[in-house]
């Protein structure tokens, strides 16, 4: 029910805004602000996190007039917002000047404890460290824009290769063999630090 | 194989969880004027898409139909011959002719 209120609402304040008010933007803009922002700092690099959100509303002002009414409007943002975040990492990746990150021996040592600690208790303090972030930044760094994001959503995530395919606009097969694929090339990278 | 299995399993929790640790980022008050500001810099937003995007919709959706119809005309050509039924009665109709008024002739 409340579903359903807030989606005929969104609908009602989309045709606000498709018929010349911008203000009845500025709702939308505070009601999934947050939504946006949760999913944006997942993808995207700290300093980045801003701009790309602003720019995720922008497109999504852009594309208004395109929106089906009867969707849920909650949905096709988020699928507006993963595509802003692939194409963050395309371009940051074209325009790449400076190195990738390297790691230390720190990583190395950390990664080889934390496989093999098995307890829960300690395998929790050893998750809490900031190396293993390190270290996933390191190898997704490695990885083409369309692995990192396939990885993310599937692997990372846990989406589903269907909801994958949907946010990304490509087929159930490209996500799933690209899914396989990134997955191996990332344990690959992993497992040649040791 | 069980244990390489085990460790990818350990390794994926030990990254998801990494993944899932990452900070929230408090944005300034001023990030929603800001949005406001570049959309109102945009202009005024066409409720209808301009003909060139319909135009380009549309070319993307008869591309299709339109490679079966090359594809289709070019296997026809390939199995019809090329001399026209016409070109085959005109060159009938000159040699009884010149049949006929060589025996009228008697030559």
């Amino acid at each position: 029910m409340g579903t359903s209120t807030h989606r005929n609402d969104d609908a009602e304040v989309v045709n606000q805004v498709v018929s010349g008010d911008l203000n009845g933007f500025e709702r939308l803009l505070k009601r999934y602000e947050a939504h946006v922002l949760g999913i944006v700092t997942k993808h995207i690099p700290f300093d980045k996190v801003e701009e790309v959100a602003q720019d995720v509303f922008v497109r999504v002002y852009q594309s208004l007039p395109n929106f089906n009414r009867n969707d849920s409007f909650k949905q096709w943002l988020s699928t507006i917002t993963i595509r802003t975040c692939y194409d963050f990492w395309r371009k940051h990746y074209r325009c790449r000047e400076t190195p990738v990150s390297s790691l230390s021996e720190k990583h190395q040592v950390w990664l080889e404890q934390a496989m093999a600690t098995r307890s829960s208790q300690s395998f929790d303090e050893r998750a809490s460290q900031k190396e293993a972030r390190e270290i996933l930044d390191w190898a997704l760094d490695r990885l083409s824009s369309e692995d990192r994001v396939v990885l993310e959503l599937v692997y990372l995530e846990g989406y589903s290769v269907k909801e994958a395919a949907n946010l990304l606009g490509w087929s159930t097969v490209n996500v799933k063999v690209r899914s396989f694929r990134a997955r191996k090339k990332l344990y690959r990278l992993i497992k040649e630090m040791f | 194989m069980t244990l390489i299995k085990t460790e990818n399993e350990a390794l994926r929790e030990i990254l998801r969880r990494a993944y899932h640790q990452k900070e929230k980022v408090e944005v300034s008050h001023r990030w929603q004027e800001e949005v406001m500001r570049r959309l109102r810099d945009l202009g005024e937003m066409e409720a209808r898409p301009t003909f060139v995007a319909m135009f380009e919709q549309l070319v993307w959706r008869l591309a299709p139909v339109t490679c079966l119809l090359i594809l289709g005309f070019a296997l026809l050509l390939s199995s019809v011959d090329f001399i026209s039924s016409y070109d085959l009665i005109h060159s009938l109709m000159n040699s009884t002719e010149e049949i006929a008024l060589n025996q009228f002739f008697g030559l």
